[in-house]
């Protein structure tokens, strides 16, 4: 029997050695495969083991961090800024994430490839593993204001600054916006009673408006029909051209009108049957001239300057901005429309900062971002980001003409936007003003529209507004914009000081 | 070659050859080794429960004097129980059995206290804060009825009497689950019909069959094994049995058959009718029972899966374990065919996770496996031990096979051989067909880990099989019964 006893034996061998292959296999071979499937509960749970990396701002505050605790979770990510920064860092709940907090996801858990070497040294060393911290281009100062003065409208908005010589975002601000810290919790239940209350409100708090949601971008677009106008060579700012007070348009029965039906007269045209200056007309906002100068340069000309602004384009800041559209249009009628920023022409308010910040910087447009740097857990940096040129917009000369009558609107006593010297504290800014109608039939309240950069001689700052149902851009965009620059400039000033 | 020569290591005997020398050299049962030994695996438990507290929440457990002592004192009577019952015994099983018996405590320590006295994890819903002490309680059981195996058996061929008492006993076990309602005999959630469940306290009568079945068949084939090697007609190059000696090899298929559909337990039916080809095989010697017995087992195990849907099922989740509809059972649409393999898609994320040295104790979360306390216990040791301590694991359980079979081929009586086998065989395939089954290499079927699964039985069954085999390992061992000797002699000459 000692001969089957054998058999038996290397029976029993062969099946351990299949259980260590096998365990072999499935641990050391397909451990990572595991690891990343999308059902593993285990990898989700370990995000929380480890310190995730802080979002800073430019100016060293913090606006997302994570704190200790005790519990399942070592970690609860908390933000300090609360809704003012909540468009920016996004949120970071066991489910999903959004805005900085999934864009650099990878970094901020510490998990990307870059970071690999310095994990290996600390699993050495006994340190426990930490994420990278991640320095935004915003500035507090500017954000705040923005928010601020957002929610004192009381009504759905967004603005954007940038800084027009490198295209880092200053601000990025939404109203209505969320708590992220609401969404933060590790606590299901309070989790899935504060998604569904942001999920199911008609005011869609965790809409991002900034950067996607787009609004017709009104009067402000003449900045594109100017520039375009320019650009051709036949026309300056003081070319004069045919101001009627209703532009009949052809192939159709509706006219073109002026805001309340006014002729377009600076002293020289008061029956509205001759012609004004350009700079005169842009910075009254006629609506006839700039419709009649759009047919005459025709559609595809303004769409190439469109394009030229950073419309019809993709665009990661590395946060996903929804595309401004400037369709292609054929139409004479249609033309008209669209070069006053009507049709269906849209535009994100981050689109309406990148056209005043192509025009403050001399014509070229700079590619708009919003991560400053990446600082590895050990302090040296890790990612920095050189400024970029998104496109030329207009030649230096074309930009400086556009950016004459651009003052002209804040600085003319007859300027749409003169009300808001008023509010800025001695400081020049350039702007255009937007009064947007939407809505089938143009039924729905006009949508404020406001771009301008500042300040004018030597421009730090763009920035653009739009305010939803707001009315004049006037009247609620613009001092959302003196708002911010104020914020700003008075920031620079006092940081020299120091 | 010394008359004790087929007695195996460290039992052989010098008799001294010269002089008037008074002191004959017995042979060695080596229980100082064996103490030895199990000092060494008492730690080894201990430390590990140690590491579990500060892994946990930093602090060493407050039960590591009081548990420590008692588990270490339960293994110190096992060993003085068998200096004095089976002092000529292997003296590696008792250290291993306690190893792995020591180490199931702490896992299922480990587990109980997940997600409790505000450690990290979630609690686990089927384990109460007592768990880890009524395991203990069986421990204590366990080894209770490991000495009472040595005390009653003192002879292999004891139990050679009782063949079909027990082929009886064994009989009844196997098939108590089926013929009472399911309220006693179904596992909730698995429509496996294995227990009998009494007011809170279950048993699982098949871990205790096994070993009655066992006897039974090494009796009964012991006797029939002429007939049964008898050759038949040869088809291939291969010794056919005789049609008329096919009875108990039928039997035996059809009964194990029975139990797969009416306990819906493909493992336990696996098991059994495994164990019963292998001692035929060593029986008769004729690999032709091999090839008969798997190729009915096999085409009755794949009509089980088209007849019984438990079991077809076990084929789909093994195949397929990672399909969304599979891990995400719950929230698949109600058109998607729904395979519940998230225990087993679990499982595996905790092998993956734990990867080659492990989480370390107390830092993985082996709870987010359903009932990994029981069938699943060696994922969670898989986690937070990784590939290293899931090897180190199977060689333990590889080395108590190993001295079982080393039993078998010592003793000389074929019924304890039988026996021997037979035990020794059913110890590695149950632990082929569970932590193949976890790891995905074969169907999974819920049968417990020796030693580590929680639960009663299981346990106490284990320790049951690991005193038959010292018993047989002891007889082997024995020297030859000393000739009586005048006072006046010196010396004791061996035949050579």
């Amino acid at each position: 029997m000692n001969h089957a006893l054998r058999r038996v034996s290397l029976a029993c061998l062969a099946m351990f050695l299949l259980l260590l292959v096998n365990a072999n296999y499935v641990q050391g071979f397909e451990a990572g495969k595991l690891a990343d499937d999308p059902g593993n509960g285990r990898t989700f749970a370990q995000q929380y083991q480890y310190q995730r990396g802080s979002i800073i701002t430019a100016d060293n505050q913090p606006i997302a961090q994570s704190k200790h605790v005790s519990g399942v979770y070592s970690f609860q990510r908390n933000y300090p800024g609360g809704a003012t920064y909540a468009p920016v860092t996004g949120y970071d709940t066991p489910y999903s994430k959004t805005g900085i907090e999934q864009a650099e996801d990878k970094l901020l858990a510490g998990t990307d490839p870059r970071l690999t070497v310095r994990n290996l040294i600390d699993l050495v060393t006994g340190k426990p593993r930490k994420g990278a911290t991640v320095q935004l281009t915003i500035n507090s100062a500017a954000q705040k204001a923005a928010y601020q003065a957002l929610k004192a409208t009381g009504k759905p908005g967004g603005a954007v600054a940038i800084d027009p010589s490198t295209g880092a975002i200053l601000a990025l601000a939404s109203y209505p916006s969320f708590n992220p810290n609401k969404l933060a919790t590790l606590n299901g239940k309070a989790l899935n009673k504060a998604d569904k209350k942001y999920l199911n409100s008609p005011q869609q708090p965790l809409l991002n408006r900034a950067i996607n949601e787009t609004f017709p971008p009104g009067s402000t677009f003449k900045i594109v029909t100017s520039s375009a106008a320019f650009s051709g060579g036949k026309y300056t700012p003081d070319s004069r051209y045919y101001a009627p007070t209703n532009l009949k348009l052809p192939n159709t029965t509706n006219q073109l009108i002026n805001y309340d039906h006014t002729p377009c007269n600076d002293g020289t045209n008061p029956t509205g049957t001759g012609k004004v200056p350009l700079i005169y007309a842009f910075t009254v906002s006629c609506n006839t001239v700039f419709g009649g100068l759009g047919m005459k340069l025709g559609g595809s000309a303004l769409r190439h300057q469109a394009h030229a602004f950073g419309m019809n384009q993709e665009l990661r800041i590395p946060l996903k901005v929804s595309v401004s559209r400037y369709p292609p249009v054929s139409d004479p009628a249609l033309t008209a429309y669209s070069a006053i920023g009507q049709y269906n022409d849209t535009v994100t308010p981050l689109q309406e900062a990148m056209f005043s910040a192509a025009i403050a910087n001399r014509g070229t447009l700079m590619r708009p971002y919003l991560v400053q740097k990446v600082i590895a857990p050990n302090l040296t940096p890790l990612v920095t980001t050189e400024p970029t040129e998104l496109s030329h917009t207009a030649s230096p000369a074309v930009a400086g003409q556009v950016g004459r009558m651009m003052a002209g609107v804040v600085a003319q006593p007859y300027g749409t936007a003169h009300s808001m010297v008023a509010n800025l504290g001695g400081i020049t800014v350039a702007g255009k003003t937007g009064t947007a109608q939407n809505g089938a039939n143009n039924i729905g309240l006009d949508d404020a529209v406001f771009t301008g950069f500042a300040p004018v001689a030597n421009p730090r700052i763009a920035v653009g507004v739009v305010v939803k149902g707001g009315g004049l851009g006037a009247d609620a965009s613009a001092p959302v914009a003196a708002a911010i620059i104020k914020a700003y400039i008075n920031y620079l000033n006092s940081s020299a000081k120091r | 070659m010394s008359a004790f020569g087929a007695m195996g290591d460290g039992a052989g005997t010098t008799g001294t050859s010269t002089g008037l020398a008074k002191v004959v050299t017995l042979p060695r049962g080596r229980r100082g080794a064996e103490l030895i030994m199990l000092a060494f695996a008492i730690g080894v438990v201990l430390f590990a429960y140690a590491s579990v507290g500060l892994g946990l929440n930093g602090h060493v457990p407050t039960g590591l004097a009081t548990y420590g002592v008692l588990f270490a004192l339960l293994m110190l009577a096992a060993h003085l129980a068998i200096r004095r019952l089976a002092p000529w015994a292997d003296p590696l099983l008792l250290p291993l059995a306690a190893l792995l018996n020591g180490l199931g405590l702490v896992m299922i320590y480990r587990l109980q206290e997940a997600g409790r006295n505000g450690n990290p994890g979630n609690p686990i819903s089927t384990m109460s804060a007592s768990t880890t002490t009524f395991q203990l309680m069986w421990s204590t059981i366990g080894v209770i009825a490991f000495v009472a195996v040595l005390v009653v058996v003192r002879e292999p061929r004891l139990l050679q009497r009782y063949t079909y008492t027990l082929g009886v006993i064994g009989l009844v076990l196997l098939a108590l689950p089926a013929l009472l309602p399911s309220s006693i005999s179904e596992v909730p959630g698995t429509g496996a019909k294995i227990q009998v469940s009494l007011g809170g306290f279950s048993i699982q009568p098949e871990e205790f069959a096994k070993i009655a079945l066992a006897v039974f068949f090494a009796g009964y084939l012991v006797a029939k094994r002429d007939v049964l090697s008898l050759a038949g007609r040869h088809v291939l190059g291969i010794a056919l049995p005789r049609a008329r000696d096919m009875g108990p090899v039928l039997i035996a298929w059809a009964a194990s058959l029975l139990v797969l559909i009416f306990e819906s337990d493909i493992g336990t039916s696996a098991l059994f009718f495994g164990m019963f080809l292998i001692m035929l095989y060593v029986a008769t010697q004729r690999t032709s029972w091999l090839l008969i017995g798997t190729s009915l087992f096999l085409g009755g195990a794949f009509l089980a899966s088209q007849l019984v849907s438990h079991v077809g099922l076990r084929f789909s989740i093994w195949l397929h374990p990672f399909t969304y509809a599979n891990v995400f059972c719950g929230a698949a649409s109600v058109h998607v065919p729904c395979v519940p393999s998230y225990q087993l898609a679990q499982g595996m994320y905790g092998l993956g996770f734990g990867g080659i040295l492990g989480t370390g104790l107390g830092h993985g979360q082996p709870y987010l496996t359903p009932l990994v306390q029981s069938d699943f216990i060696i994922t969670a040791f898989g986690e937070e031990l990784g590939l290293t301590g899931l090897m180190a694991l199977l060689l333990i359980y590889g080395l108590i096979v190993q001295r079982g079979l080393r039993a078998a081929v010592a003793v000389r009586d074929p019924f304890a051989k039988l026996l021997a086998a037979g035990l020794s065989f059913v110890i590695a395939l149950q632990v082929f067909v569970i932590v193949g089954g976890v790891t995905q290499l074969i169907p999974l079927t819920g049968i417990t880990t020796p030693f580590l699964s929680q639960g009663g039985s299981s346990l106490v069954a284990s320790w049951m099989v690991i005193a038959v085999l010292m018993r047989i390992s002891d007889t082997a061992r024995r020297p030859a019964p000393q000739p009586i000797q005048d006072e006046g002699m010196t010396q004791v000459v061996r035949a050579i």
